[in-house]
């Protein structure tokens, strides 16, 4: 009898879509990301040595001259790989794999060597510089459940895995099966455009699952076969050059 | 010139090699007597309370239910730590002229809440929940200890990792009937495995891979 269970064989995995022809670069996943997770705030001295965090960035892609000129927004955030590039590489297990496809990083084993973040092609790891401080009074807006992170030790975005154990534990204690779009990371919940979606990936039925099996899908650096679990809809493919497909649309 | 090493060195150091494993051996025994002696691990250690509530006087002989007191324990990640009015429920009737309860009846009287000291805690990076144990069959005196004999409160385990994984890991060892889960004083059958397996199927406990995952309870 096999005894493991692979998370691929799980009932649950989650994943992620986000719809770039959605997005209006509005930025709103990033504050509530901010607010949920306790990410510190850098400052303007630190943030120039590289050392701000954000789990969630928004990046801008211009195209054309002025006033010929558009941009285009893509959400990054962890990928939560399948094939993850910073899970071998930690020394002390702290990145790992769990069993509901989440890439996971665990603060009380990491003892910041960096090498997962070097490791990251994505640069959605942060390493924290120094510990963190909220300035009286918003040391009290702390989300409770979610740990503040202290000096010296990698975070990431974890697609809100307390909210994924709140509702799951919930679930379980009325004794029923999760409900697709029954709860949402807070990128997730706070999109005005509804540009990302959240669900099971197992779940053939979930909004998540069919948008991923989408013409418009693409992946993240797909050539590196990492496999994310998150998949970006686009019409056409990714160009900074006129003419591409990119401009078509 | 006189030697450098006197002729007992010889002695010394033939014991210190041949020693060496038990002298280790000897470290390491009272390093692991230590950290778990009751001074670091506050087992057994009945706390001081404002009020020496008895959890044996009111559980155990009185009957009174888990869940009369910490309501919140079948619903919520925490038990919930009853406020004065439960108290009162009772004790503005009975025992009303007690020495024992004056800080009960000033704390209804002043609407400050009583400063109970905390007996049973885990660090911060852990999420425990109480919800999910207590309807998955882990009774109140698995984790809290003979509960109904204790007329002071005392942490009964360490609540250290390892001994929360022991049972991540063999959950049919310590599951009982949903029915058992708040009883007071509850001595587990002697068929217990066969029990455990059983009810961790009929719960359906999840498998010690998935509830061993680290995000399990660290996030």
């Amino acid at each position: 009898m096999k005894s493991e269970i692979d998370h691929l064989e799980s009932k649950i995995h989650w994943g992620m879509v986000v719809d770039l022809d959605r997005c209006t670069g509005c930025e709103a996943c990033v504050v509530a990301c901010r607010a949920e997770n306790n990410v510190p705030t850098a400052g303007e001295d630190q943030a120039a040595r590289g050392r701000a965090i954000h789990w969630l960035r928004v990046e801008r892609y211009w195209e054309g001259e002025f006033p010929e000129a558009r941009v285009r927004f893509r959400p990054v955030l962890c990928q939560q790989c399948e094939a993850a590039p910073c899970e071998p590489v930690c020394p002390t297990f702290a990145s790992y794999h769990n069993p509901e496809g989440l890439n996971a990083q665990v603060y009380n084993r990491c003892i910041g060597t960096r090498y997962c973040a070097n490791a990251c092609p994505y640069t959605v790891r942060f390493f924290n510089f120094y510990n963190p401080v909220w300035d009286k009074p918003l040391h009290l807006q702390l989300n409770p459940d979610v740990s503040v992170r202290e000096v010296g030790v990698m975070e990431k975005c974890t697609f809100c895995v307390q909210r994924i154990k709140a509702a799951e534990i919930q679930a379980k204690a009325e004794k029923r099966e999760l409900k697709d779009g029954e709860f949402n990371p807070a990128c997730v919940q706070t999109c005005p455009p509804k540009a990302l979606i959240f669900g099971n990936l197992n779940d053939p039925e979930s909004e998540v699952s069919k948008l991923a099996r989408s013409n418009r899908a693409t992946v993240l650096l797909g050539e590196l076969n990492t496999r994310p679990n998150v998949t970006y809809l686009e019409r056409g493919s990714w160009s900074g050059e006129e003419g591409g497909p990119a401009s078509a649309g | 010139m006189a030697q450098i090493f006197h002729p007992s060195t010889n002695t010394i150091s033939r014991v210190s090699i041949y020693g060496a494993v038990f002298i280790i051996a000897l470290g390491g025994y009272v390093a692991y007597r230590v950290n778990q002696a009751s001074y670091f691990t506050d087992i057994n250690e009945a706390r001081q309370q404002p009020v020496p509530f008895s959890h044996k006087h009111h559980a155990a002989e009185l009957g009174i239910d888990c869940r009369y007191c910490h309501t919140s324990v079948e619903t919520s990640s925490f038990a919930g730590i009853p406020p004065t009015h439960t108290c009162m429920s009772c004790h503005s009737q009975i025992w009303v002229k007690s020495e024992m309860l004056e800080p009960v009846r000033e704390s209804y009287a002043t609407d400050k809440s009583i400063e109970w000291v905390r007996v049973n805690a885990v660090p911060d990076f852990v999420y425990f929940d109480h919800s999910i144990h207590v309807n998955k069959g882990i009774g109140c005196t698995t984790c809290h200890g003979p509960i109904g004999e204790m007329p002071i409160t005392w942490r009964a385990h360490t609540l250290y990792m390892r001994w929360c994984i022991d049972c991540h890991k063999h959950p049919e060892r310590y599951v009982r009937r949903r029915e058992d889960v708040f009883k007071a004083s509850y001595a587990p059958p002697s068929d217990q495995l066969a029990l455990g397996r059983k009810l961790v199927k009929e719960y359906h406990i999840k498998s010690p891979r998935e509830i061993t995952d680290c995000y399990t309870c660290h996030r």
